[in-house]
């Protein structure tokens, strides 16, 4: 079974536990605890222990998106606490004010290619001056972006073709102009499928989208068609 | 996006002369002065989803005195009423410290909208104005100031929409890429397009800027096409592009893509520069190419030679020092670019099977 889950702050803004709820008799089983906030890092992490995950063959948690450069030496001690258990921590590039320190987080630091929105981290030759003083971060594929900053998919392309080795897990979901995630739209399923074949097959999928209780299951059901390379040959058979 | 691969220099410097290295300079100034006034008269002018584009001399890094300062506010997203706005800003500005004013047809100077230059190619809507802009776009242009984003979204889909439609990019036996025929017949139109509208306008306007038009027409815009023809024709020869050939589709579109926007990215003159080498053009006629456009560059960057062009009739030209002088230069231009196309074994046979019927 593939892993596939979504993230709590997409579900639920800034409320993980009524997140939690929504995913309970759903067909995820991974699951991204989101902090996005930096209001919302202390709370969730001394949470952590409390909740009810046993569900989950996968979890990974977001940091903060973006933080005062004054709060990131308490946002790393927190998140040292994340990383002790082993989870995934996903990362934006800029939100890093010194990305060197962000190190101590090992091979759990997971650095996720930005929207169009942000002013670096969107490609590949940015990426990759990351990847070059964080030598041990893994890479949060996020194909929605991906897809928002290039839609002819060249970038993604090029992303995948330098780093696929180094993805650990996958953001998927429609991202708009606004850079807000959407459900998946067939536009972007189009798009997604020109580079499905170069997804490593066994990474975890975490969706974005930001869907209503009732449509969890039929977003799962689209986003694996989606990102199917075999669904691709179907379309273009038709 | 991603940064260009490194495309091969020529050994010889070509470009290194002082001619190229001055205009080159004067380029990246006034694009910066241009960023500057921007910034500080109108603010934030650019976002991700707007891109201040530059065109004509300034983008090809070929800017002398009395250069027309060709522009557009490039818009992919959502509309806003307020990019008409941006765009009246950028005009007052750009007449306040009176840089000279684009044309009169308004190709340029205004607001362009990237849906009709990707999805317009061919057919009734695609416009004598959104060719120019589309091709121009590809073959020179380049973005003010940091808001890079949709100039390089609009430049990477404008190709993608051409290879889209090339069904066989591959030759039969898969093993080398095809030249990208439809981006290909796109640049010979526009080519002729110009030497058409060439005409047109002598009518149009009477006659007046006759001499400065046809000089251009001779090199510059000869420059742009070679160029263009260049890069369709780099796919079919570039050995590197040859090695990356795989069995799946979309990799063969996003290889190709890639190659030609590494080639896009550059000024004309690198294209042909970087090219000179790699097909084993004598150092003679490159020389005798760069030498001639250097020339051109010389005359137009002088303002007596330049204001003499620009006053001269055709009834005239026979008898003008300064059109004589243009008539050498083209005509050794002309010569080096006959070998480069004719000439050349590697070229020549492409030439023949792409460049007429």
């Amino acid at each position: 079974m593939k892993l596939i889950g979504f993230s709590t702050g997409a579900l639920a803004r800034g409320d993980f536990h009524r997140a939690l709820q929504m995913l309970s008799h759903k067909k995820a089983n991974a699951v991204e605890l989101s902090a996005l906030r930096q209001d919302e890092l202390a709370p969730l992490v001394q949470q952590l222990g409390e909740l009810d995950l046993g569900r989950f063959q996968y979890i990974a948690f977001h940091a903060p998106s973006a933080m005062e450069q004054s709060y990131e030496p308490a946002a790393l001690d927190l998140l040292k606490q994340v990383a002790a258990r082993n989870w995934p921590i996903i990362v934006h590039p800029d939100a890093m004010h010194n990305p060197s320190d962000w190190a101590c987080l090992g091979d759990c630091l997971c650095i996720e290619n930005m929207d169009k929105r942000k002013p670096i981290g969107q490609t590949a030759t940015d990426l990759a001056k990351f990847f070059e003083i964080l030598p041990n971060a893994s890479l949060c594929f996020d194909i929605g972006h991906a897809r928002q900053v290039d839609p002819t998919m060249s970038e993604a392309w090029a992303i995948l073709q330098r780093f696929r080795d180094r993805i650990k897990q996958l953001h998927v979901s429609e991202v708009n102009t606004q850079s807000k995630h959407d459900p998946i739209s067939l536009e972007s399923i189009l798009a997604f499928q020109k580079v499905s074949h170069l997804l490593p097959s066994d990474a975890p999928i975490i969706l974005e989208s930001r869907v209503e209780e009732s449509e969890i299951n039929e977003e799962i059901e689209t986003a694996l068609d989606a990102l199917n390379p075999a669904s691709q040959l179907a379309i273009a058979s038709d | 996006m991603s940064g260009a691969k490194s495309i091969p220099k020529a050994s010889t410097r070509l470009l290194d002369s002082e001619t190229f290295q001055t205009t080159r300079k004067k380029s990246l100034e006034m694009r910066q002065y241009l960023d500057d006034i921007l910034s500080k008269e109108v603010g934030k002018y650019a976002s991700p989803d707007t891109s201040l584009v530059v065109f004509g001399s300034l983008a090809r890094g070929e800017w002398t005195t009395g250069s027309d300062l060709d522009w557009t506010y490039l818009i992919d997203g959502g509309a806003k009423s307020t990019h008409l706005q941006i765009t009246q800003d950028i005009q007052r500005v750009f007449k306040q410290k009176n840089l000279a004013e684009p044309g009169p047809t308004g190709t340029f100077g205004n607001m362009a909208f990237s849906h009709d230059i990707i999805h317009q190619i061919g057919g009734q809507n695609d416009t004598n104005k959104n060719t120019t802009q589309r091709i121009l776009l590809l073959l020179e242009s380049t973005p003010i100031g940091e808001r890079k984003e949709a100039y390089e979204r609009v430049i990477r889909a404008v190709i993608d929409r051409y290879l889209e439609e090339d069904t066989h990019l591959l030759t039969r036996d898969s093993k080398n890429y095809r030249v990208p025929r439809f981006l290909l017949n796109d640049i010979v139109r526009f080519w002729r397009t110009m030497a058409v509208d060439f005409a047109n306008k002598q009518r149009d306007r009477a006659g007046k800027g006759w001499g400065l038009r046809n000089a251009k027409l001779r090199m510059s815009r000869k420059l742009i096409f070679a160029s263009g023809l260049l890069i369709c024709f780099s796919s079919s020869l570039d050995p590197e592009l040859r090695n990356k050939i795989s069995t799946d589709t979309n990799d063969v579109r996003f290889q190709l893509g890639n190659h030609i926007r590494d080639y896009v990215r550059l000024t004309p003159l690198e294209v042909v520069e970087s090219l000179v080498n790699r097909y084993d053009i004598p150092d003679s006629v490159a020389k005798e190419l760069f030498d001639s456009y250097a020339k051109f560059l010389r005359i137009l960057d002088d303002e007596t030679s330049r204001k003499a062009l620009d006053a001269l009739r055709s009834e005239d030209s026979e008898t003008d020092p300064t059109f004589k002088q243009i008539r050498e230069i083209s005509d050794a231009f002309k010569r080096a670019l006959d070998y480069i196309f004719f000439e050349n074994r590697q070229l020549a046979r492409l030439t023949r099977e792409y460049g007429v019927f």
